[in-house]
């Protein structure tokens, strides 16, 4: 009674630290908002820099820094590195995004189908819900989806070059992240407005 | 000149430049007036948290900005200002259009409302209510100033004393 009676669907085959590597590899100068979990852990691992901003909290806030970052800085590329959960969390912020439609943002989402981070009880994209129809949903008109390493790479050089705002969902796998981010918040902040000075 | 007018005036003066809004009836006419100035850059929210965000990503690049919302839209942003706001230090402006006090006809709005300075003070957030046409100005100036000396959000409570209630029973 009243339980999720769907088939839990088997996730996607990208490693999350792999791809991010690659991501950082292609786009060195980018700015790039880390949600809390697993995407910031990841982007902590590729080597930690000063245009990396993590969230060590705010589920579901991510996009909407990005989204602000974006408006801010219209000449510098953001990217947004979020997880299934945290969209879940705040499915407006891809309403907002596709209302103000900033050109030089690029959210990805990690989207493993479960919340890893706290013993990998299944999330909504594991059954019944599909994030890329809800972005076109929401009004967001370049929106792909990749399920293998070999499709990100294709890919990114798209998201990389034409004008967003795009909404990628990458199907990964379920790797750990063991690596960590700095932890203090102050620190972190005050570090990434410094990256951003320099950049412009 | 109404507490529309010289709020608007001093949001221009102090450079908050990102508007990021939840309608609220009290606070339309200003929402109206910084769609109309081009020196505003104006974000309408699905949900008021999403402003906490939005602006926290503003400050990072520079800019500043204001946060307006009815009362009920404190309760929906508690844990964006809690984890994100006020751990990494992102000043901003809270404008609150005030329910649940003098002239509500809402037995729904009570509770949020007389929870608000409370909930203000338990995070550790400064705020200021404004109750008359004189005070306006120099009450507003003074928060922004605070907010950006502090390095945190700053509150101002739009009082019904100031801006009326609705007749409705």
């Amino acid at each position: 009674m009243g339980r999720e009676r769907q088939a839990i669907k088997r996730s996607g085959s990208i490693n999350r630290l792999e791809a991010t590597r690659h991501l950082v590899n292609r786009a060195p100068q980018a700015l790039i908002i880390a949600g809390p979990g697993n995407a910031k852990f990841d982007l902590a691992d590729t080597g930690d820099r000063p245009q990396h901003f993590y969230l060590w909290n705010s589920l579901g806030l991510a996009p909407s820094v990005g989204l602000g970052l974006a408006l801010a800085q219209p000449k510098q590329q953001v990217i947004v590195l979020d997880g299934d959960g945290g969209t879940l969390m705040n499915p407006g912020a891809l309403v907002t995004i596709a209302r103000l439609a900033p050109l030089n943002l690029l959210h990805i989402v990690w989207d493993n189908g479960q919340y890893q981070l706290t013993g990998g009880q299944p999330t909504a994209t594991a059954t019944v819900t599909d994030l890329p129809a809800m972005g076109r949903g929401a009004g967001l008109q370049l929106v792909a989806t990749v399920t293998t390493m070999n499709e990100f790479e294709i890919g990114l050089e798209t998201w990389l070059t034409e004008s967003g705002p795009w909404l990628v969902v990458a199907k990964i796998d379920a790797s750990p992240a063991p690596a960590r981010p700095p932890k203090d918040p102050v620190w972190i902040k005050l570090r990434f407005m410094q990256a951003v000075n320099k950049s412009n | 000149m109404t507490w529309t007018d010289i709020v608007f005036e001093r949001l221009k003066a102090n450079a908050l430049e990102m508007v990021c809004h939840v309608p609220d009836s009290v606070i339309a006419p200003l929402i109206t007036r910084v769609e109309a100035d081009p020196f505003f850059t104006v974000v309408p929210l699905t949900r008021e948290e999403e402003g906490v965000g939005i602006l926290t990503g503003a400050y990072l690049g520079g800019r500043q900005g204001c946060l307006m919302m009815q009362v009920s839209g404190l309760g929906n942003s508690v844990n964006g200002l809690a984890s994100l706001a006020i751990p990494y230090q992102i000043p901003f402006l809270i404008l609150i259009s005030q329910r649940g006090e003098l002239g509500e006809f809402n037995p729904a709005q009570i509770a949020m409302g007389k929870a608000a300075r409370p909930l203000l003070d338990s995070l550790g957030i400064q705020h200021f209510t404004l109750r008359r046409m004189d005070e306006v100005a120099a009450l507003t100036d003074g928060a922004i100033k605070t907010a950006y000396t502090a390095c945190q959000p700053v509150a101002l409570i739009l009082s019904t004393e100031l801006v009326g209630w609705k007749n409705e029973r």
